[in-house]
């Protein structure tokens, strides 16, 4: 990344809390009187806040921090975690790899831990992912999921998730007689 | 955790979720906005209320029933269902009704003024579909991809949504008024005036970036620009240049003509790089070729025979290189060049060869060199040394070599001045040109050389005079006659000099020989003359034996029978034959009265025999020489004539050589010089040289049609006549050119000779 980019950049969840966050080390939830500062790399991560800079430009900014409606502190700061730790990776693959990246299930270890939270905090990531345009990030959560999903039977799966049942027996056997094929055997 | 003070609210009121009309004057209220008044700035607040606007609606309630619990975090990933049509719909609406103002106020708008108009909304449009494009990104990546995805057609993403737009409201009603003002000021240039060339780069540009695949809308095509920009311009360029063109050939010169033409085809050049899409490139320059050239080629070519006439070199040039541009455009030109040169070198001949017999070969060739020099300089330099007109050139100079006023007297006429030419050049006598300066000649040799379609009669002159070169050790140099032989056999093969070069090798032979018969005379302590031989090997020499019988003065048979013994010693089985009519000698007068230091005589050898019997007594008549020498009245009187001529013998009585005269010496015998040559050959012996060898090629080019029908017939066993006449044509060409009732006659020798058979279906066999 090239200086020009490291630029001090401010955001504020729509909690009300304004982020100076930026290169390593990661958020230390407890501490905030050091707050790291955010890269202009980091934050562009996220294509809507690159698209934003590019478009508004550096005067259109100014000191003020990016609002971001969306998100709640806490979430915003995991969602930066992630973005610095990954802040020199690639630019967004082509189509094409996105394509076999999709096809696989893997996740490289880093991100794995990073995900080991709660269902809660892994959905609101995926949220605030989609929501922020992190392809990247957006799709890690999603293999996660898939993960949790994955050799479940369809009670296990409810309850892993907190699913309540509302089919009737009736229309459970009429899905599952559809879906036959789909069983292992 | 204490969340620490956030620095005042900072957040947009977004509008309700799931309430499009809320949602849509939310937006266009931003839209509106960026459309009109994205130069006073954005805010951030603005910027992210509509993107989030945007978000929300599209991950609203309204998708599939579910857990409330779950609601918002399923919103958009089942995927059965996605929002943003209604978005989208709208969106098409709102550019629609902008789009339609902006017809309504490009009304007003003409030529210049329209011009700057469209260019300015394009600009403001487009930059803010750039805006629009980003803020709608999660409809970009939800929606319209799923709907691209599913294959349907007319959706597109956002940006390109704009275009297609853009092309199907405003466009199509103001793009012709567009052009027609892009043409006006496209003509006020080309009439001279400074225009604004970026705003017409602009123009383009606009017109590119509408051309969208209609297979895939991420791709674009230059379909639009094709058709509504390069389309009416190359139109217009060609009703321009026609008219001026028209109506400047009417008031100017066609040399003017050509330098109109030529600035203006640069400057259409330079258009293109100046502001215009290098698509355009080669239709424009075929367009302006077709106007500026192909309509006026008649013309051009017409005014091309008053250019040769006049040498206009550099007007020739241009006129070259404006019809090289369109198709065809060269070939009358190339035909009018060479008949052009073609005259002008039958002329050159005429202006020389008032008297036939006295041309002078130096003279003749010059001419002919001087005409192909002018037009190679030519073509090199006007006509881009192009092998075409290269082979025009050379056609003409075929036919004013071969066939000239020159040729009328005898069609070898060209071969045999160009060989004594040479000879002239690479005698010792010559005119003492330096080394470099006769390599450049002997060049120039070849280069008509070249030409010369009878190269067996070039052949046959070239072998005699080299033979007369060397026998009489009369030839400039060594180094001289070895470059023109090598040119030669570059020029026709290994065995067109095959001849030559052996005689060379003769010469060089026949010295060794000369230093060992030295020794060998040394060594048997015997007084001999102080001689030098030449063996000349019968098969390659030019030379015939003499047609006299000739009784060698006892002086000179002792030394030869010496030679002779020596050399049949040293070489079983060879006969020699001495050619008495190529030897001399010099002799010393003792006797003259009128000097201390004797003359010497420089003699042929019949001269000196018939010298010699004066040393016996001072009287001698006729018969008694002719009876002592053997020598036939042919040989005898020339010898004689040339002896009473210089007035070394005195005749009684006066008159003709012949039977009865007597002949004294004469002691009064005065010259200036001390060494008096006498060996002169006779105007009459060269001319019956010439016609001799010109008997001798009618012969020899019946053996080589001969052989060379036998070398075909005998590769291919069988032929039709028509066929074998065809081939031999071609075999032969390189030497002469063959006559058809020749090969015929020489078919039929043949056939004679069971060489051939004839077979049925006029097929000719060949017989081993």
């Amino acid at each position: 990344m090239s200086d020009a980019k490291l630029q001090k950049i401010l955001l504020q969840s729509n909690d009300g809390v304004t982020i100076d966050v930026g290169k390593s080390p990661p958020l230390d939830i407890g501490f905030w009187r050091t707050p790291p500062s955010l890269y202009r790399a980091v934050a562009e991560r996220s294509v809507l806040i690159r698209n934003m800079l590019e478009d508004l430009g550096d005067e259109g900014i100014g000191n003020q921090a990016i609002p971001i409606p969306n998100v709640n502190e806490a979430v915003l700061k995991k969602v930066i975690e992630w973005c610095d730790h990954h802040r020199n990776d690639p630019v967004q693959p082509a189509d094409e790899e996105a394509d076999t990246r999709k096809k696989t299930t893997d996740i490289e270890e880093w991100d794995q831990k990073f995900m080991q939270v709660d269902q809660e905090m892994l959905f609101e990531v995926i949220l605030a992912a989609n929501y922020l345009d992190i392809k990247p990030l957006l799709d890690v959560g999603c293999k996660t999921v898939a993960n949790m999903i994955k050799g479940k039977s369809p009670e296990e799966i409810r309850k892993t998730f907190n699913i309540t049942n509302d089919f009737t027996p009736e229309e459970e056997e009429h899905i599952r007689r559809e879906n036959e094929w789909a069983e292992d055997r | 955790m204490v969340p620490p003070p956030s620095r005042g609210n900072n957040f947009p009121a977004t509008p309700d979720r799931d309430d499009i009309d809320k949602t849509w004057t939310y937006l266009q209220a931003g839209i509106d906005r960026i459309m009109d008044n994205l130069h006073e700035g954005m805010d951030m607040q603005t910027y992210m209320g509509i993107y989030t606007a945007i978000h929300n609606f599209c991950t609203s309630q309204k998708a599939v029933g579910f857990n409330p619990q779950q609601n918002m975090h399923t919103g958009a990933h089942r995927g059965a269902h996605l929002l943003g049509e209604e978005i989208y719909k709208k969106l098409i609406e709102y550019l629609t009704a902008h789009l339609d103002q902006l017809v309504q106020e490009s009304n007003s708008h003409q030529d210049e003024a329209l011009l700057a108009f469209y260019i300015k909304q394009w600009n403001r449009y487009t930059t803010a579909a750039k805006y629009i494009h980003h803020l709608f990104r999660y409809l970009n990546r939800h929606w319209v991809k799923r709907e691209m995805d599913e294959g349907k057609k007319h959706i597109y993403d956002v940006y390109t949504l704009h275009l297609v737009q853009w092309r199907s409201v405003l466009f199509d009603k103001v793009s012709e008024k567009v052009m027609a003002a892009v043409l006006k000021l496209v003509e006020k240039q080309r009439q001279g005036e400074t225009i604004e060339h970026s705003q017409i780069k602009q123009v383009v540009d606009s017109f590119v970036s509408l051309g969208l695949d209609d297979q895939d809308s991420t791709k674009t095509t230059l379909d639009v620009y094709r058709y509504h920009f390069e389309r009416p311009f190359l139109e217009a360029t060609k009703q321009f240049y026609t008219a001026e063109s028209k109506q400047f050939v009417a008031e100017n010169s066609v040399v003017e003509y050509m330098k109109k033409a030529e600035t203006r085809l640069d400057e259409e050049e330079e258009r293109v790089k100046m502001y215009l899409h290098t698509d355009i490139a080669m239709p424009l320059k075929k367009a302006c070729n077709q106007v500026l050239i192909a309509e006026h080629s008649g013309l051009l070519r017409d005014e091309f025979q008053v250019l040769l006439d006049n040498d206009r070199e550099e007007d020739m040039a241009r006129m070259y290189s404006l019809l090289s541009r369109i198709p065809d455009g060269l070939d009358p030109l190339r035909s009018k060049f060479e008949a052009h040169v073609r005259k002008a070198g039958l002329a050159a001949v005429t202006k020389v060869s008032a008297d036939v017999e006295k041309l002078e070969p130096k003279v003749y060739v010059d001419a002919l060199l001087e005409i192909h020099t002018q037009y190679q300089g030519l073509v090199k330099r006007a006509f881009n040394d192009e092998a075409e007109f290269t082979r025009s050139l050379d056609n003409a100079c075929r036919e004013f070599v071969n066939r000239n006023d020159v040729c009328k007297s005898g069609s070898n006429k060209s071969p045999e001045l160009l060989a004594k030419y040479t000879d002239v050049l690479l005698r010792k006598s010559g005119t003492g040109i330096e080394e470099a300066e006769l390599e450049n000649t002997l060049s120039q040799i070849m280069t008509v050389f070249k030409y010369i379609e009878d190269k067996d009669v070039f052949q046959k002159f070239y072998s005699r005079m080299l033979a007369r070169r060397l026998v009489h050790s009369n030839s400039s140099s060594d180094d001289a006659e070895t470059s023109m032989i090598s040119k030669l056999k570059e020029a026709c093969g290994f065995e067109y000099t095959n001849k030559l070069q052996r005689m060379f090798q003769d010469m060089q032979i026949s010295k060794d020989l000369n230093e060992g018969f030295k020794e060998h005379a040394r060594a048997l302590d015997t007084k001999v003359l102080d001689s030098q031989y030449s063996i000349l090997g019968t098969g390659f020499w030019p030379l015939t034996a003499p047609n006299t019988t000739f009784n060698p003065p006892i002086e000179i048979s002792a030394d030869c029978e010496r030679f002779s013994r020596f050399y049949k010693n040293k070489h079983e089985g060879r006969k020699l034959t001495w050619l008495w009519q190529l030897c001399k000698g010099e002799v010393k007068a003792t006797y003259c009265k009128n000097t201390k230091t004797p003359y010497t005589f420089q003699v042929s050898l019949y001269q000196m025999a018939i010298l010699l019997l004066f040393n016996e007594k001072d009287h001698q008549t006729y018969d008694d020489i002719a009876s002592t020498t053997q020598l036939n009245s042919e040989a005898l009187d020339p010898s004689l004539s040339i002896l009473c001529k210089a007035k070394v013998l005195l005749m009684k009585p006066d008159g003709k050589v012949g039977p009865g005269a007597n002949f004294v010496l004469n002691y009064e015998f005065k010259s200036k010089k001390l060494r008096v040559n006498l060996n002169v050959g006779m105007k009459s012996e060269t001319k019956q040289e010439e016609q001799e060898t010109n008997k001798t090629i009618e012969e020899d080019r019946k053996l080589l049609l001969q052989s060379a029908i036998v070398r075909i017939m005998k590769a291919r066993k069988r032929m039709k006549h028509q066929q074998l006449l065809s081939e031999t044509i071609n075999q032969i060409r390189q030497r002469f050119v063959p006559k058809v009732s020749d090969i015929k006659k020489c078919i039929e020798i043949l056939l004679d000779k069971e060489y051939l058979e004839r077979l049925d279906d006029d097929d000719l066999g060949y017989l081993a």
